[in-house]
């Protein structure tokens, strides 16, 4: 079993926003849905300023609050520790909305059930599949994806030489490590 | 960053509903104890009970769009019993069942027996602290995850539940409204301990973190500040205890049971029941979620 996980150096970020447009077209959503946000904040005092980019979405959390509150199970880990949203059993009482504390789940006004980032990176790292995903999209190579669990992919080197941390430190057990 | 509330109206009314109708049939309950002879108030509250409820549940039904498509998935909601929505659908499940058991006895002019309306006063009791912990055990909000909103809202549904009763009373039963005089002191301290429980909550979640702060100053200072004081705190719960204060403590018994008195206390009920709806919008709407790198506004 691989533990999935991604890398997000938002140092390198520019915010151009082409992970969450090729995530859009990955995933066909609408241009009014989307599994990447961003929080863009000033870093610094004049003169020494800087803007800072922060692509958020699904952290696949170990301790996902989301699949411990959905009242159907819709909302589960699956295999390799991937978090997912089972479109046939979802109500849409959002209460996974509610619970998630970075707040990146979207409602699909159309079918009014929930979803999100499916790490659909997976394909590529195991098969080889070219696709348009946030990874491949990215013109600086601010993600990383891969396994946790495995010491010799770039992913773990990367997390360990940058000193890469969970957003939020250890409060849901995220697999997406930020530089910052 | 603007916050926009995932869940507002229908959701508000579910949760003033649930408690409502749980603290309608715990006053039933509570009537049928200390005041046998006030059948009427009684069989009012049995009517009221299982009514709003199912009007909460339909509401909440036509909220989830992606059930309300496929009703077949509400029969899933008893697959994670990890969840507090679970807890909840069992809880208003067994309550719903309580409560329509009673409303037919009452209906074949059968006695309600004393376990039945226990039973459905402490199922009800349930319901209205499900309502809150629904919320609490949300770590993303810092207004609802603490342990005083399940409690507040139990107050708060008590309180609104008698209310119902007293307000259904005073119009069908006067008579009966004029001889239950320890359900009256009993809802005069219902929104006394709230306003203790609303002052508590907004001290602790000020400080506990910047997005609990942002919350509290949307109350009591920003956005819904108009609201939240005049029509939860004034209309809600200053202005029904001043009348009941007057009503209870300082009018002679003649005046007591006039009928001007019985307005007065009417519109006391209404006062309160404003604002146990009012409180539940205002704590949907004003919460923020926790701060990841911006913090969000309202």
């Amino acid at each position: 079993m691989a533990r999935y996980g991604m890398l997000i150096n938002t140092k390198k970020c520019i915010g151009c926003y082409a992970c969450r447009t090729a995530c859009q077209r990955q995933n066909g959503l609408d241009p009014t849905d989307s599994f990447i946000r961003f929080e863009e904040r000033e870093v610094g005092e004049y003169p020494s300023v800087s803007v800072e980019h922060v692509p958020l979405q699904c952290m696949h959390c170990e301790d996902a609050p989301c699949a411990s509150v959905c009242p159907t199970g819709a909302a589960h880990i699956g295999p390799d520790g991937i978090v997912e949203v089972d479109q046939g059993r979802c109500i849409g009482c959002l209460y996974c909305m509610a619970a998630c504390p970075y707040q990146v789940r979207n409602r699909n006004e159309k079918t009014g059930a929930v979803d999100k980032c499916r790490f659909c990176n997976v394909s590529n790292y195991t098969s080889g599949t070219e696709m348009c995903s946030c990874v491949t999209a990215c013109p600086t190579g601010a993600r990383i994806f891969g396994d946790l669990d495995d010491p010799d992919c770039e992913l773990v080197k990367e997390i360990a030489a940058t000193h890469a941390a969970p957003i939020a430190g250890d409060l849901t057990k995220s697999k997406v490590y930020y530089v910052r | 960053m603007e916050y926009t509330p995932i869940w507002s109206g229908i959701i508000a009314c579910y949760l003033f509903l649930g408690g409502l109708g749980g603290g309608a049939f715990a006053t039933s309950a509570f009537l049928a104890w200390r005041h046998p002879e006030a059948v009427t108030m009684r069989k009012l509250g049995h009517w009221i009970a299982p009514i709003v409820v199912i009007v909460g549940l339909v509401l909440l039904m036509f909220d989830a769009k992606a059930g309300l498509h496929n009703p077949l998935r509400f029969a899933l909601l008893l697959t994670n019993f990890g969840s507090v929505m679970t807890w909840g659908v069992v809880i208003l499940a067994a309550f719903v069942i309580v409560a329509l058991a009673a409303l037919v006895l009452d209906l074949t002019k059968r006695r309600v027996p004393m376990a039945l309306e226990i039973v459905g006063a402490v199922l009800g009791i349930c319901v209205a602290i499900y309502t809150g912990c629904l919320l609490g055990v949300c770590k993303t909000f810092p207004l609802w995850n603490n342990a005083l909103l399940p409690i507040l809202f139990l107050v708060s549904a008590v309180s609104t539940g008698m209310a119902a009763v007293l307000l259904a009373g005073v119009f069908k039963c006067p008579e009966e409204f004029n001889r239950v005089g320890v359900l009256k002191k009993f809802h005069f301290c219902f929104p006394c301990i709230e306003m203790l429980l609303v002052a508590a909550l907004l001290f602790i979640t000020a400080t506990n973190s910047t997005a609990g702060l942002a919350s509290v100053q949307a109350l009591v200072c920003g956005r819904y500040a108009v609201v939240f004081w005049v029509l939860f705190v004034a209309v809600g719960l200053v202005i029904p205890t001043a009348l009941e204060t007057k009503m209870l403590f300082f009018s002679p018994k003649e005046f007591e049971e006039s009928r001007k008195a019985h307005m007065i206390s009417a519109g006391s009920d209404i006062g309160v029941l404003v604002g146990g709806f009012v409180l539940r919008l205002l704590v949907l709407l004003a919460a923020l979620p926790v701060t990841m790198t911006v913090a969000w506004t309202l």
